[in-house]
């Protein structure tokens, strides 16, 4: 039901343009082009090993941006429902992850295109991308329903997520590499932000990712799970009564 | 067999005015005692339904009669299983259908046969059985061509012929329903109301919460007459709406 729901999202955004999510797909490639050129200089890399580390550094900031910003709006976008019909809060949250990423699908279909054409060697590694999307799906999940029951109750809450996103950006080796950092190394070795763009962008770079990454995003994913899984417990009966 | 017992149940309202909606206003208040952001606490709750205790069992019809405010609609909600009650338990056995306002979760870009299938994978119905009979419950609004025009483009009517449609497509076992059949026009409130008296008759438990006194006669068989959250009375329909209409007339003079 989720699945179809998330469908659903998706083929409204294809009305809105003919081109839909791709719109986002197209704004990355121009923004990894541009920017590619230029910010190699800036680190003194060249073009062919920064541009593929960019691209997919930006790819997965979407997803996890978008996914974070959508997590505000989990039960204040489904309000005429919630009041309507008793369906599970939980659905409403995959609801979110799966329309997350279906639009990060969209964003995949240039990273073969620029791996090639950069010849990146990718091995066998490249499996490992899936326990790590796996993962990150049951992060989105739990970060849906947490941000999805604070934004309900407090209305103010999206904006401050927003403004935080923006710093997370600027502190974690999205676009710029991990070793630019020096001494500093730690602050994005123990970022999990940082951690679950490492999983997935490492593999298709064909190198190994940095050894705290999978602890780091482990750990993050059992606390956040866990903390979730109380407060659901706790104000499940309220979702109702907040939106 | 259908059923829904209601033990103790009280439903407090948080009403979140202004301020308190406001973490960093909250989160002020609690560092600094109040001092500053003394707002933050204006948080009222109403008593919607206190103390309900009720029994609905295969075959009732039940009439929800009370004045605006009373707590029928959220008594409604809490029989829809929507809100879940602050105190006291609630038990249902049946598949539970609620007609309770105009909107049902639409969503307004979407076309109306889009909406169609989106309500009924919201009643728990698999898309599949939807679609097999989607023209029939399409005729049935005599939207005709606007069925494949987004929803944000229909009048209020339209909107309710359209949820009305889908709504009773698949009887539900314990139905409930607010009064909102009003708009529409005649000629689909005449089919409307046919479509009701079928379900009706087929239902194991109807619960309507209504003002229009003999519809609630001709259609309910037991009532419970609510003032300010409370089940004052309880009886016959007849017996019930005149309670209610003395009522009303004392309140008057």
């Amino acid at each position: 039901m989720w699945s179809a729901l998330a469908w659903q999202d998706i083929k409204l955004r294809y009305r809105g343009s003919m081109l839909g999510p791709f719109w986002l797909t197209i704004s990355t490639a121009l923004l990894v082009l541009g920017m590619g050129v230029i910010y190699a200089h800036l680190f003194h890399t060249r073009t062919a090993v920064y541009m593929p580390y960019l691209m997919l550094g930006l790819i997965m900031w979407n997803l996890i941006g978008w996914m974070f910003n959508d997590a505000c709006q989990t039960f204040l976008a489904a309000e005429s429902v919630i009041q309507q019909v008793p369906i599970p809060f939980s659905i409403h949250a995959y609801r979110v992850v799966c329309r997350n990423f279906i639009i990060l699908a969209h964003s995949l279909v240039i990273v073969p295109v620029v791996l090639y054409i950069f010849s990146v060697q990718v091995g066998w590694s490249l499996i490992e991308i899936i326990p790590a999307m796996l993962i990150l799906a049951v992060d989105g999940a739990w970060v849906s329903l947490l941000l999805g029951m604070i934004c309900a109750r407090f209305r103010d809450v999206p904006p401050i997520i927003s403004s935080l996103l923006q710093m997370a950006f600027f502190l974690t080796p999205v676009i710029w590499p991990i070793d630019a950092l020096g001494i500093y190394r730690p602050l994005a070795e123990f970022n999990p932000i940082f951690a679950a763009i490492d999983v997935v962008r490492a593999p298709l770079l064909g190198v190994p990712p940095v050894p705290t990454s999978w602890p780091v995003l482990l750990a993050a994913t059992l606390i956040g799970g866990g903390v979730t899984f109380f407060a659901f417990a706790r104000f499940r009966a309220r979702i109702a009564y907040w939106v | 067999m259908a059923l829904v017992s209601l033990r103790g149940v009280s439903v407090e309202f948080p009403i979140y005015s202004g301020s308190s909606r406001s973490l960093k206003k909250v989160l002020l208040h609690a560092t600094t005692q109040g001092n500053i952001a003394k707002d933050a606490h204006d948080r009222v709750a109403v008593l919607a339904l206190s103390d309900i205790d009720l029994d609905i069992r295969h075959g009732d019809r039940l009439a929800l009669v009370g004045a605006n405010g009373a707590g029928k609609s959220t008594l409604l909600k809490v029989l829809a299983g929507i809100y879940e009650p602050s105190r006291g338990r609630v038990h249902a056995e049946g598949r539970v259908s609620a007609l309770l306002t105009a909107s049902v979760g639409l969503n307004p870009e979407a076309t109306g046969r889009e909406n169609i299938v989106m309500r009924g994978m919201y009643m728990d119905i698999h898309p599949r059985q939807i679609r097999a009979r989607i023209n029939e419950i399409g005729d049935f609004t005599e939207l005709g061509y606007h069925l494949d025009m987004p929803v944000r483009t229909y009048s209020a009517g339209m909107v309710i012929q359209l949820c009305f449609a889908v709504t009773t497509a698949f009887p539900p076992e314990i139905l409930l329903m607010d009064e909102w059949l009003a708009a529409g026009d005649a000629g689909f409130l005449i089919k409307a109301r046919k479509r009701m008296e079928e379900i009706v008759a087929g239902t194991s438990i109807l619960v309507l919460a209504s003002h229009t006194m003999p519809l609630l006669e001709e259609w309910c068989n037991r009532a419970i007459l609510l003032d300010q959250g409370r089940i004052i009375a309880a009886g016959s329909v007849a017996d019930i709406t005149r309670q209610y209409q003395e009522s009303l007339r004392r309140g008057q003079g």
